[in-house]
């Protein structure tokens, strides 16, 4: 299954996984956690949203769970909690690595030394 | 929007909904509620970009799931995977057939379009003005109560008096609670701010019976006398910037100081959203004087209670008024006439507006049947020029369902973009409907594309993708496979009929429509060159309302009044000036009851007359001529000579045929009497609608027990010059200077207090003009439409009958006889629908019968004009037909 990402995902994949890499989130917390950490390049739509959410999970890579801690009780209906699997570490980890390594090349091809360009 | 949008999410597979769907939902209403606090644009803005993702998705999501592929075997999918590809192939097949004619799809689009923008437009403002309940809980028990005495020489409906009020609100069972108020201007004074405002009095009961609470502060009770007042959200925001230490101080407010005790939510309006703050004031027994007409009252009926047990059981305990509370003669005749008025309170709140506004919708829904026709008729001729198309697809084994379904594929898309354009064009068109609205309509401003607006305009795209598309697609698949030997040309006697028929209703529609503007613009200028009996060009006028130790009583205000008075003659432009109590169409006069000496102490009911008080020039400024006698000189202003000018009617009511000049009245309740020194012309008070009321002219000083024995403290200023249009900050300057202290208010000129009196027709005038305009243009665009198609297609036996010497005339004769056929049937049949509804403009026709013969003739001759013009440009087309061009096809 994880192959099929093996040549790259989407960066919203990619930060909807990000996302739950520190633990189990629910839906309004992963929005938020993308749209922080992509430095504001990703405001995911609700829909769009929950078609990613639910391709990881047909892949296996984001599985339905408990939140981490226990948290105070949410007024009105009970929040669903989503996490990673061990594939989708794993997934996750081959794609920072996958990015790294482009970057890297990127960076050799510009003439991008460490103290900057 | 919110419910919009997750309405959206339904667009989802279900199986995806049941997993995603309810946290979906609430992520978007998060993010609506988030998008709303930075403004109404952000959020429009956010629902589109939403309702785009949701749509994109949700079919995305059908046609490569993400979610229950593994899971589910993929057998069980196949049916609704089939049905959803056989729409998906349908529809994509009509976007491709539509790209191909490109001019079809536009005319339709935006024939379609402009109409049902129209109806969302008007859609909008009657959903939010007349369909959204008032903002009361069970407002369906609330009821209005006033009065009527039929028989007396009272008004047709006038408001009751306290003693009413405490009769109903002790031993009314079937009311739940009962309050009385009233609504007027008065000064309001804070540290920084002087303005008249409008505020209302009422018994405290008022937000118990209208059960609303504050969002600040608390709501009065009996004990607070008449020391309290709460405040509205619009007075809380704009005076007080929305500062809640406001609660407890204490500010001036009609004639006194007031604590401010309570501020009520935005959404609270009552009578009307011009009221800015409520004073209570406990109305008791003690001191009652019975009669005191004028006050409405809102009323919470029992649970279960009926309109008519109400009025049974109000009528009954009015009877008992005289024997409870005393009163003259004429109060106890006038109890016996009286019969209660009890409506739902939404009648008198939404005014005169909802008629209006309800016809607007009719007339666009009609444009909209006009627009659907044509289109219909469109879709026809488009369906002739495929039969042979139809026909190869049928040999090839589609069933006809199959056909029928890729016609009205082609409809829906069309009817989509349709309304997409229609909610641009509803967007764009209703500030602009707006802004041309009359005054006095509660809630314009919450006007907007709401969900219902928005689900109406789905629902009238859908019904007109039925409409336009359901005939042509049913006739195109019974096609038969004999069509595909006859070359595809020709068509059948059936079509011609369908088509003719749609013609002849259009017809008829845009007639009806063109009739009912056409009386409205015949009552417009009627009304127009009614002689109110005063000028409304070039004059000016404005109040001031100056306050201080220096004005302790009537002829101290008189004197600042002529001082002031001369002032602004002075100035450069200025011929005249006056004051008078009550502007004529600004505001009315009071009413009182007048007895003459000639009737003396018997008569105890007297004449119900109307008074004001006139000082300057009045008369001349306002051009009311003086028919005999005098207008007023200084000495009736600075001194106590209790004389009064009478209007015409009201001399003629009090001594028919008879010299009034040198006689004398009294008003009841005053000891003195007061001599007529000079009748002048009647005046329109309110309206250009309504009888001149009987006017009774009291000087600047009065004596006793007249109405200007106690200070004048707000007339309003009436200046004739020609620079009605600029002149207001000089005199207000010079205000400042004499007045620091009084605002100038209720500033207009009377021109524009004229054409505002009138609005309300003008309004109603301009769109429904606008609507038949659109209708017209419709209707003969159907009509060129069917006959340029008809004479294409008769373009064979056309050539024929020239290559056999008809001659070029009679060609066209022949053409234009076809059009006028259809027009002059739809005609009549238009004018017999106009004639049973035109009865539906009521009280906005002035001057003009509902079935004016005039009006019907003339827009009927228009009617037939445009249509023998639309027919007249095919006919000439059909007499240039070559004969050889022609038959060189066969």
């Amino acid at each position: 299954m994880t192959g099929r990402n093996a040549g790259g995902m989407s960066s919203l994949e990619y930060h909807v996984l990000l996302a739950m890499a520190d633990g189990p989130l629910y839906g309004y917390a992963i929005k938020e956690a993308v749209e922080t950490e992509s430095a504001g390049t990703l405001t995911p739509r609700t829909g769009s949203l929950y078609r990613v959410l639910a391709r990881l999970m047909t892949w296996g890579l984001v599985a339905k769970t408990e939140p981490a801690e226990a948290t105070l009780p949410h007024p009105g209906r009970e929040r669903k909690y989503y996490g990673l699997t061990a594939e989708g570490r794993g997934a996750l980890a081959a794609e920072a690595r996958r990015q790294r390594g482009a970057a890297a090349l990127a960076e050799e091809r510009l003439g991008m030394s460490e103290g900057g360009p | 929007m919110r419910s919009f949008l997750a309405l959206l999410v339904h667009l989802f597979p279900a199986e995806f909904r049941s997993q995603f769907g309810p946290d979906m939902v609430e992520q978007i209403q998060s993010d609506y509620d988030r998008a709303l606090s930075h403004g109404r644009r952000r959020a429009f803005v956010f629902t589109l970009v939403t309702a785009l993702d949701l749509v994109r998705s949700g079919v995305a999501e059908h046609r490569h799931p993400t979610w229950g592929i593994t899971r589910t075997p993929q057998i069980t999918e196949e049916g609704t995977g089939m049905r959803m590809n056989g729409w998906t192939k349908d529809l994509r097949y009509a976007v491709r057939a539509l790209r191909r004619s490109p001019g079809f799809t536009l005319v339709t689009v935006g024939t379609l379009g402009l109409a049902i923008g129209a109806n969302a437009g008007i859609f909008s403002v009657v959903d939010t003005v007349l369909l959204d309940p008032l903002p009361f809980p069970d407002a369906d028990r609330l009821v209005y109560i006033a009065a009527s005495a039929p028989g007396s020489d009272m008004p047709e409906e006038f408001g009751v008096s306290s003693e009413f009020y405490l009769q109903y609100k002790e031993q009314a069972t079937l009311l739940e609670d009962v309050s009385i108020f009233i609504d007027f201007t008065a000064t309001l004074r804070t540290n920084n701010r002087t303005e008249r405002v409008r505020m209302s009095v009422m018994s405290p009961s008022l937000f118990s019976t209208l059960q609303v609470s504050p969002i600040l502060g608390r709501l009065p009770v009996p004990e607070d006398e008449s020391q309290v007042a709460v405040i509205s959200h619009t007075l809380w925001a704009t005076w007080f910037e929305a500062d809640s230490a406001v609660i407890g101080r204490s500010y001036e407010m009609g004639g006194g100081s007031r604590t401010v005790i309570g501020v009520m939510g935005p959404d609270f309006w009552f009578p009307n959203d011009r009221v800015l703050l409520w004073i209570p004031q406990n109305i008791r027994a003690e001191g009652i004087v019975p009669g005191r007409f004028g006050q409405p009252l809102v009323a919470r009926m029992a649970p279960g209670a009926t309109t008519d047990a109400l009025v049974n059981q109000l009528t009954t305990l009015a009877l008992r008024l005289p024997e409870r509370f005393g009163g003259s003669a004429g109060y106890a005749r006038l109890i016996e006439q009286h019969r209660p008025i009890v409506r739902s309170l939404e009648e008198p709140l939404l005014g005169a507006a909802s008629g209006p506004l309800w016809i607007l919708l009719g007339s666009v829904g009609v444009v909209l049947l006009i627009a659907c026709a044509n289109v219909a008729n469109l879709f026809m001729v488009r369906t002739e020029r495929r039969q042979r198309e139809f026909a190869v697809r049928r040999a090839l084994g589609a069933t006809r369902g199959r056909l029928i379904r890729a016609q009205m594929a082609e409809a829906v898309v069309l009817a989509g973009l349709a309304g997409i354009l229609a909610v641009f064009l509803a967007w764009v068109s209703v500030p602009i409907i707006l802004r041309a609205a009359p005054p006095n309509i509660p809630r314009l401003d919450e006007v907007g594309l709401t969900v219902p607006t928005l689900l109406f305009t789905l629902g009238a795209s859908l019904l007109s993708a039925l409409l336009c598309g359901v005939v042509p697609a049913i006739r195109s698949s019974a096609t038969s496979l004999t069509r595909l030997s006859d070359a595809g040309r020709g068509s059948t006697r059936r079509g011609h009929w369908g088509r003719d028929g749609l013609v002849v209703g259009q017809t008829a529609l845009a007639l009806v429509l063109l009739i009912g503007s056409g009386l409205l613009v015949r009552s417009f200028w009627e009304l127009r060159n009614v002689d109110p009996g005063y000028d409304t060009d070039d004059i000016f006028t404005f109040q001031i309302a100056p306050e201080g130790d220096h004005l302790p009583d009537a002829p101290a205000y008189a004197r600042f009044h002529t001082d002031f008075m001369d002032r602004v003659a002075a100035l450069p432009g200025v011929e005249s000036v006056g004051i008078v109590e009550n502007v004529p169409l600004n505001e009315g006069a009071a009413g009182g009851r007048f007895r003459t000496e000639d009737t003396g102490s018997d008569d105890e009911a007297g004449s119900l007359l109307r008074y004001t008080y006139a000082g300057g020039d009045y008369f001349g400024t306002m051009g009311i001529e003086v028919l005999r006698g005098r207008a007023f000189t200084m000495a009736d202003h600075v001194s106590t000579l209790g004389n009064v000018i009478l209007a015409q009617s009201a001399a003629g009511l009090l001594w028919p045929g008879e010299d009034p000049i040198g006689r004398r009245i009294q008003q009841l309740g005053s000891e003195n009497w007061e001599t007529v020194v000079g009748v002048v012309e009647d005046v329109m008070q309110s309206d250009f609608r309504n009888t001149p009321q009987p006017l009774v002219y009291f000087p600047l000083v009065g004596q006793p027990g007249s109405p200007t024995s106690r200070a004048i403290s707000s007339p309003a200023y009436v200046v004739k010059t020609s620079r009605a249009d600029v002149i207001a900050p000089e005199i207000r300057a010079m205000v400042r200077e004499v007045a620091p202290e009084a605002p100038m208010y209720r500033v207009f000129t009377m021109a524009g207090l004229a054409s505002d009196s009138m609005v309300r027709l003008s309004f109603t005038m301009l769109m429904l003009g606008i609507v038949s305009m659109l209708a017209l243009i419709l209707g003969a665009i159907g009509l060129f439409g069917v006959l340029s198609y008809v004479v294409a297609e008769r373009t064979k036996e056309i050539g024929v009958r020239m290559a056999l010497g008809a001659e070029a005339k009679r060609v066209q004769r022949m053409v234009v006889a076809q059009g006028a056929r259809v027009v002059v049937l739809g005609v009549v049949i238009g004018v017999g629908i106009a004639a049973g509804t035109t009865r539906v403009l009521g009280n906005l026709l002035f001057g003009v019968e509902a079935a004016d013969v005039g009006t019907f003739l003339g827009m009927s001759t228009t009617m037939m004009l445009v249509g023998l013009l639309a027919s007249y440009l095919p006919a000439r087309r059909a007499s240039n037909v070559d004969p050889i061009e022609a038959l060189r096809g066969e």
